[in-house]
């Protein structure tokens, strides 16, 4: 028993924690949970707790469905919702083959797998998400129009506001959970907002989406409005992305800064965007996983849907904010395709082999974009070399179906299983037929 | 020598003397001695002198050295006199200032630029057993800093400490040299030595830290270092020229910001770096390596204590708990030092509780033992095979084991620790004793080679004259260099011989120990020992090893003397507890043979091989157990080697030659198809027969079984038909898998019957059908001997045609009927028994049929690709994962097949090498005639070469033939790296077997997506 593992034990004891959920990662990114009796804690470090996983997407097949959760007691939580007397906690767990094998089907060992790569290079991989989402009147009924809760836009104040009322709700609950914001505003659309949460190393901030999402989902439900975070809820509005800040330290020194260097990039920096950049189109499915991400990703506005990186350029696919003098620490990028569904273990860990690959083929980094790229005409994208990112999800899955890189980057069976599953959801998404074919075709043909 | 031997009286020349005092150059030597430096220190020192010389490790070399420091102290009178006396009247003086100058070129070359520390070496003060604190106050003071300042600082600074620091090392390190070099027992005195030279080490560090803080404006009063001693200097065991192994803890001093803590912490200990290992006007002294810190060279150079722990607890590997083991406070923070280790010793002792404890134990051994430059491995003293980290390996991991419980077997020192695990009764008390010799040995030799130029090598030497000077130097005068060479091999044999003894005897149970020295692990101990080294079940496998080795019979014996070393060997293998059992049956079968035991006892390779096969396959154990005699085969690559077709034939012709009736014939024609099947599966597990190779010796099998299986059923047809003599002539064509060359363990022989004309129709053809029906129930009737099932389904119109027809009937069939996937079938037919002519006749028959002119048309292209479509979605088992099914799955063997069939059929015509039955013969030769790329052909090949090699692994691990999991690549994790064993993989690699397969499959489904279905 180690130190962590007590230090959890005893918590229990003295919190009076009745239930411990164990939370894990579905192959999709939804949040899966088994609560366990404080009794079950000390065999659940030991030998992880049994689970049938065939129930759960992309887990194990139906003939092989016994895994072991086996909780990381370094993510230790007590749940502050449930407000009653007798708390609960949560742990993040890692997933195991009955022979205590990491199991090739586990998310979070994914994203595992690729830092320790980065790491075999002497690199920690940092980021630090922009998480958008959308507040609606509860509750939110599919088939009805949605309301969102207030008409306010980019950095409004609204009085009386739902959303601001909301916004400090959350935010206290996520920093009682050790989780730190560094920032939240309302967005541009109706109802829209953002919270930004501290950069972390990378496994820190995807366990931290989680709790995150879930937390928006609680604090939602007490303040009677329903909070989500769909790609694109409303057609004539911006959708919700995730945009990610990147950064690769080498020990304790950033490995992108390098003073006095074109836009203080270090040549790490240079072809970490070149990889990502290279490689941003076969990466797609995973980063923006639904049929419904395209909808954001080529709604227009400030949807980054051309390969280009610019400095402050906000229509760019990568950014690279301005520099901040004396803060050589800080220098990083920022990708800005992923959107807030995306299950971030994966995501990171395809942005991260991106950008690796870009490092040690020493790509060299193509011209910046300065212009907003959705204002060129296709010719002239052509000319300057600007492809588009893929424009449906079926393009999507075409591209990384060939992409090794992916297909080394999550494992074979993750990859066959992802690709499976997304062809499936675009057959059964183009099988539909839409109120806009009812509306347009029904009277006239 | 020159003029008259005994010219000048009785005395003998100096020459002679010389010679004598062995001196290899005497008329230098006669040149020295009456130089006038060395006169003017002591006239009659060619009086004195010769004969002390002699008993130094190169008498040239002392004399040499000794000049040198002559003439260093001329004109002081102090110094010289004390030379003189020492050298006139003190023997035991004499003896120091001699040995280090014989010894050592490079320490006389210290005393020659700084003889003021002459007296050093001759002062009989003992150099061991010198309180640490005593050491670090010397060097302290030569910094100028005060020894009983909780902190340190240095009073010089710049070169001028760094160069005062080092001398007041290399002065004591004189001091411990002449002691050790005076030992009439060095293998004695080498603990103590050890430990002196790494006190110096660690006060060395703490002077190097003084200095260090000098440099800093505050002296770096925000931070608390502590340098933690890892490796040898942690284990208090250092030898004279060796990396310095460190970890650096940092903690802010209260209040202080804990980054700028950090920084500082970093400062100082890169500048205790370059006090150590920098150039300056005194050379450097040793490099201070930190590369075992968390992160290794990436991480950063100084850590929290918290930040350490954090690490350790997630991250570190099992190696690092195994370094771990030695680490000790060495300078700098007492208090943190002591913290530091508080925090990893409880880690360090349950690191064998962790998950992969054996598999990375097991790669640590590995990498022992390989990780030695080629060149190299017959030199090294310190890597390789019986060197000195194999001992401190065997100690380390037994440490380990017993740890855990035993909290007195965990001392950091090596000899400590191997006492102590004696002591506890975990080791035998001989044993341990031998491998303390023999770890003393190699580090005294070590210790002498070091000492000559003070260099880092741990390298035997090569030439005559250094090896001789070796000998000498290690109180082997008289066995000389051979005798000294002689006995470094005898050590590094006994190192290897002594693991096994250390580690495996003492899990004998106490029934079966002869003598009382011997150590009786508890129960407990010997469970936890051998489930550290990856038995699944100890208390199943104590059991066999008592069973095996209980008793007063020989053959008990002979087993205490061959389980030990077996019993690693297994532990080698993906099944350690079957191989055991396995070899438990064996041994019980044969165990009263003559041969058996003295075998795996004399021969080097035959034991290995047999644990390394029977903990690998399931199938070679069962068929040793079936034939216990083939167990012979495995003490001689020749014997696993294919045999011929031609060889096998002729065994075949003879048994049907004194064969009176046909099932015992048949029988035995079986039994030599099992005898192969045995010798290939065993070539194959031992890697010495893999792949193609090995899929042809199975062909070769089946061949001949079926050969000589048509001749008995020739016969019994004619009598049974009451004929003198054979209607017509028959072949038998081998199709499939069997055409192609390509059997498996598991693969049935497919075959088209054929028959000739003859002038009674009626009567041949109920004649050759009897022939085949009887040849199918030859090899396929339930027997004793493995049976091969005879397959005729590919016949023109399948099961409902007739199971024999006439070339003739076979002519008008294709003639009339033929359709792209008969053809299809015929590409890989090929005449295996029966009539030659015949043979010829039906190649030349089918030929235009499976090579058609200008190509398969479009339509039969067509109707390929749209049967194989339907295949893969019909025949495919339910609930498979098509990925993961290896005959017919995604990128399987199927996929591998059409295409390079369907290329066949389109292109066989125009381009000859596509005539053939192999596989992957078709698609070297579609490569080379540019109808598929090189890398497409590859992705192909690698993906057909792999599921095949899947399927037999899958045979071969599990010992079975049938079932549904023969042509599936395994989910269970135990079988996938059992499997992976048998495929030559490292140990625990199931998991990279898995990804290798998917990835290989994957991409060759994307070409027969491109290729096939185009």
């Amino acid at each position: 028993m180690d130190r962590q593992q007590d230090f959890v034990l005893r918590t229990v004891e003295e919190r009076d924690i009745r239930f411990i959920r164990l939370w894990f990662t579905d192959v999709l990114g939804i949040l899966k949970s088994v609560a366990i009796a404080p009794a079950e804690l000390e065999s659940a470090f030991s030998e992880g707790i049994g689970f049938d996983g065939s129930a759960i997407e992309g887990l194990t097949r139906v003939y092989e469905a016994d895994m072991i959760a086996k909780p990381d007691p370094t993510t230790f939580q007590v749940l502050p919702w449930r407000g009653e007397r007798h708390g609960a906690a949560r742990m993040f767990c890692d997933l195991l083959t009955p022979d205590g094998e990491p199991s090739l089907a586990d998310s979070r060992q994914v994203l595992r797998r690729a830092l320790e790569k980065a790491s075999a290079q002497g690199f920690t991989f940092y980021t630090h998400p922009e998480v958008e989402f959308y507040l609606f009147e509860a509750p939110a009924d599919p088939t009805r129009t949605l309301v969102p809760v207030d008409q306010g836009g980019y950095f409004d104040h609204v009085p009386r506001g739902t959303a601001h009322d909301f916004r400090r709700a959350a935010i206290t609950m996520l920093e009682s959970m050790g989780i730190s914001v560094e920032f939240s505003h309302h967005e541009a659309g109706p109802g829209q907002n953002e919270i930004d949460l501290r950069y972390a190393d990378a496994l820190t901030t995807a366990d931290n989406i989680m709790t995150f999402r879930t937390v928006v989902k609680e604090v939602a439900l007490e303040q009677g409005v329903f909070a989500s975070f769909m790609p694109k809820p409303l057609a004539d509005q911006p959708g919700s992305g995730m945009h990610t800040h990147l950064s690769l330290f080498a020990g304790d020194h950033n490995a992108f800064h390098e003073p006095g260097a074109p836009l203080e990039l270090s040549k790490v920096g240079r072809s970490f965007i070149a990889g990502l950049l290279r490689h941003s189109a076969e990466i797609t499915a995973v980063t923006n996983q639904f049929v419904n991400s395209y909808k954001r990703l080529w709604g227009g506005a400030e949807a980054p849907a051309y390969i280009c990186w610019g400095h402050n350029n906000r229509s760019a696919l990568v950014r690279v904010p301005m520099y901040k003098p004396g803060k050589g620490n800080s220098s990083r990028v920022e990708y800005r395709a992923l959107d807030s569904s995306a299950n971030p273990y994966l995501a990171f860990a395809v942005m991260l082999a991106a950008g690796l690959k870009g490092i040690e083929q020493g790509y060299e980094l193509p011209e910046g974009a300065e212009d907003d790229v959705w204002e060129l005409t296709d010719a002239e994208r052509r000319s300057l070399g600007i492809e588009p990112l893929p424009t449906s999800l079926d393009e999507a899955i075409k591209l990384m179906q060939s992409s090794e890189l992916v297909a080394e980057t999550l494992g074979e069976h993750v990859f066959d299983y992802f690709l499976r599953n997304k062809s499936q959801e675009w057959l059964e998404y183009r099988a539909q037929v839409t109120p806009f074919e009812l509306a347009r075709f029904l009277p006239s043909l | 020598m020159t003029g008259l031997p005994f010219g000048s009286g009785r005395e003998p020349s100096l020459s002679l003397r010389l010679t004598r005092a062995g001196v290899r150059d005497t008329a230098r030597g006669e040149r020295l001695l009456a130089s006038p430096a060395l006169a003017g220190v002591l006239p009659d020192v060619a009086q004195v002198l010769p004969e002390h010389l002699g008993d130094t490790a190169d008498p040239d070399l002392a004399l040499l050295g000794l000049v040198a420091l002559a003439e260093a102290v001329a004109g002081d009178a102090a110094l010289s006199g004390a030379l003189a006396g020492a050298l006139a009247d003190d023997p035991a003086a004499r003896a120091r200032l001699l040995a280090v100058l014989g010894a050592s070129s490079a320490l006389g070359n210290v005393l020659a630029a700084h003889p003021q520390a002459l007296p050093v070496v001759l002062d009989p003060q003992p150099a061991t057993g010198v309180p640490v604190e005593q050491v670090r106050a010397e060097l302290l003071r030569a910094v100028h800093a005060d020894p009983d300042s909780p902190v340190p600082v240095a009073g010089l600074v710049g070169a001028a400490g760094t160069d005062a620091m080092r001398l007041a090392y290399r002065t004591r390190l004189l001091r411990i040299a002449a002691n050790d070099l005076t030992s009439v027992e060095p293998l004695t005195r080498m603990p103590a030595t050890a430990a002196a030279l790494a006190d110096l080490a660690a006060a060395a560090l703490e002077a190097s830290l003084a200095l260090a803080r000098a440099d800093l404006p505050d002296h770096g009063a925000q931070v608390r270092l502590a340098v933690i001693g890892m490796g040898k200097t942690g284990g208090r065991e250092l030898n004279y020229v060796s990396d310095v192994d460190v970890i650096y803890v940092a903690e802010p001093v209260e209040g202080a910001p804990e980054d700028e803590a950090l920084a500082m912490g970093a400062r100082l200990a890169a500048g205790l770096a370059r006090a150590c290992s920098t150039a300056s006007g005194e050379p450097a002294l040793w490099p201070v390596d930190a590369a075992l810190r968390p992160e290794g060279k990436n991480g950063p150079l100084v850590r929290t204590l918290a930040s350490h722990r954090a690490y350790y607890e997630r991250w570190a590997s099992t190696w690092e708990f195994q370094a771990l083991l030695k680490a000790r406070p060495l300078a700098g923070d007492v208090e943190l030092g002591r913290a530091y280790v508080a925090m990893v010793q409880p880690m360090v002792w349950s690191a064998v509780g962790r998950e992969n404890f054996v598999e990375d134990a097991q790669a640590m051994r590995r990498r022992v033992e390989e990780n030695v430059p080629r060149a190299e491995a017959d030199r090294q003293i310190k890597l390789g095979v019986g060197g000195l980290r194999d001992v401190e390996f065997t100690v380390q991991l037994l440490q380990l084991v017993h740890g855990r419980a035993d909290e007195s077997i965990r001392s950091g020192n090596t000899l400590t620790a191997l006492a102590a695990l004696a002591a506890g009764g975990y080791v035998g008390r001989d044993h341990a004793a031998q491998l303390a010799v023999c770890y003393r040995f190699l580090r005294v030799v070590e210790h002498r080679v070091q000492l000559m130029r003070m260099q880092r090598t741990h390298l035997m030497p090569t030439t005559e004259p250094e090896l001789t000077r070796l000998a000498r130097s290690v109180g082997m005068r008289i066995e000389g260099a051979q005798g000294l060479s002689d006995r470094w091999r005898q050590v590094r044999r006994d190192v290897r011989r002594l693991h096994e003894e250390l580690f495996y005897r003492p899990l004998l149970p106490a029934t079966a120990q002869l003598s009382a020295d011997e150590a009786r692990l508890a129960p407990q101990a010997a469970q936890a020992r051998l489930a550290a080294i990856g038995y699944r079940d100890p208390a199943g496998a104590l059991r066999h090893i008592g069973a095996l080795t209980e008793g007063v019979s020989r053959r008990a014996a002979i087993q205490r003397q061959l389980l030990p070393v077996m019993l690693g060997w297994f532990a080698d293998g993906a099944d350690p507890d079957g191989g055991l059992l396995a070899f438990r049956r064996l041994s019980d079968e044969l165990g009263a043979t003559h041969w058996y035991l003295k075998l795996l006892r004399d021969s080097g390779t035959a034991g290995r091989r047999l644990a390394q096969a029977l903990s690998t396959s399931r199938y070679v154990a069962d068929a040793l157990a079936r034939s216990p005699e083939s167990v012979r085969w495995l003490d001689d690559d020749a014997d696993l080697e294919p045999r011929t077709f031609a060889r096998l034939m002729g065994e075949a012709d003879a048994i049907l030659t004194r064969a009176d009736e046909p099932v015992p014939a048949a029988t035995a024609l079986r039994a030599l198809r099992r005898r192969e099947l045995a010798r290939t599966a065993a070539a194959d597990v031992l890697g010495v027969v893999t792949g193609t190779r090995a899929s042809q010796s199975l062909t070769v099998a089946a061949d001949v079984v079926l050969a000589g299986a048509l001749r008995i059923a020739r016969f019994e047809a004619r009598r049974q038909l009451d004929l003198a003599q054979d209607p017509t002539s028959m072949l038998v064509v081998a199709m499939g898998r069997l055409g192609g060359g390509e059997v498996g363990y598991s693969s049935d022989a497919d075959v088209l019957f054929v028959r000739g004309r003859a002038d009674d129709e009626e009567l041949a053809q109920e004649w050759a059908m009897a022939t085949a029906t009887r040849l199918r129930a030859l090899l396929g009737d339930v027997g004793n001997e493995p049976a091969l099932a005879v397959d005729a389904d590919l016949r023109p119109e399948g099961r409902n045609g007739p199971l024999v027809r006439s070339l003739d009937a076979y002519a008008e069939y294709y003639g009339r009927w033929s359709s792209p996937w008969e053809a299809q079938a015929l590409l890989r037919a090929r005449p295996v028994a029966g009539d030659a002519e015949l043979g010829e006749r039906f190649v030349e028959l089918i030929d235009p049929v499976r090579y058609p002119a200008g190509g398969l048309d479009l339509a039969g292209v067509r109707e390929i690709r749209r049967i194989k479509a339907r295949v893969e979605a019909e025949r495919l088992p339910r609930g498979v994962d098509p990925a993961r099914h290896l005959k017919l799955g995604r990128g399987g063997i199927a996929d591998v097949e059409w295409t390079a069939q369907l290329l066949a059929l389109q292109h066989a015509a125009d381009v000859p090498g596509l005539r053939t039955t192999s596989t992957l013969a078709a698609l070297g030769a579609a490569a080379q005639a540019g109808l598929l790329s090189a890398e497409d052909a590859q992705a192909l090949t690698a993906a057909w070469e792999l599921a095949s090699r899947v399927r037999d692994g899958n045979v071969l691990w599990s010992g079975r033939l049938d079932g549904a999991h023969a042509d599936l690549l395994p989910h269970d994790r135990r079988t996938l790296a059992g499997v992976a064993r048998v495929l030559g993989y490292a140990p625990g690699a199931g998991g990279q077997l898995e990804e290798e397969y998917l990835r290989t499959a994957r991409r060759a489904r994307a070409v027969v997506e491109r290729v096939f279905y185009g």
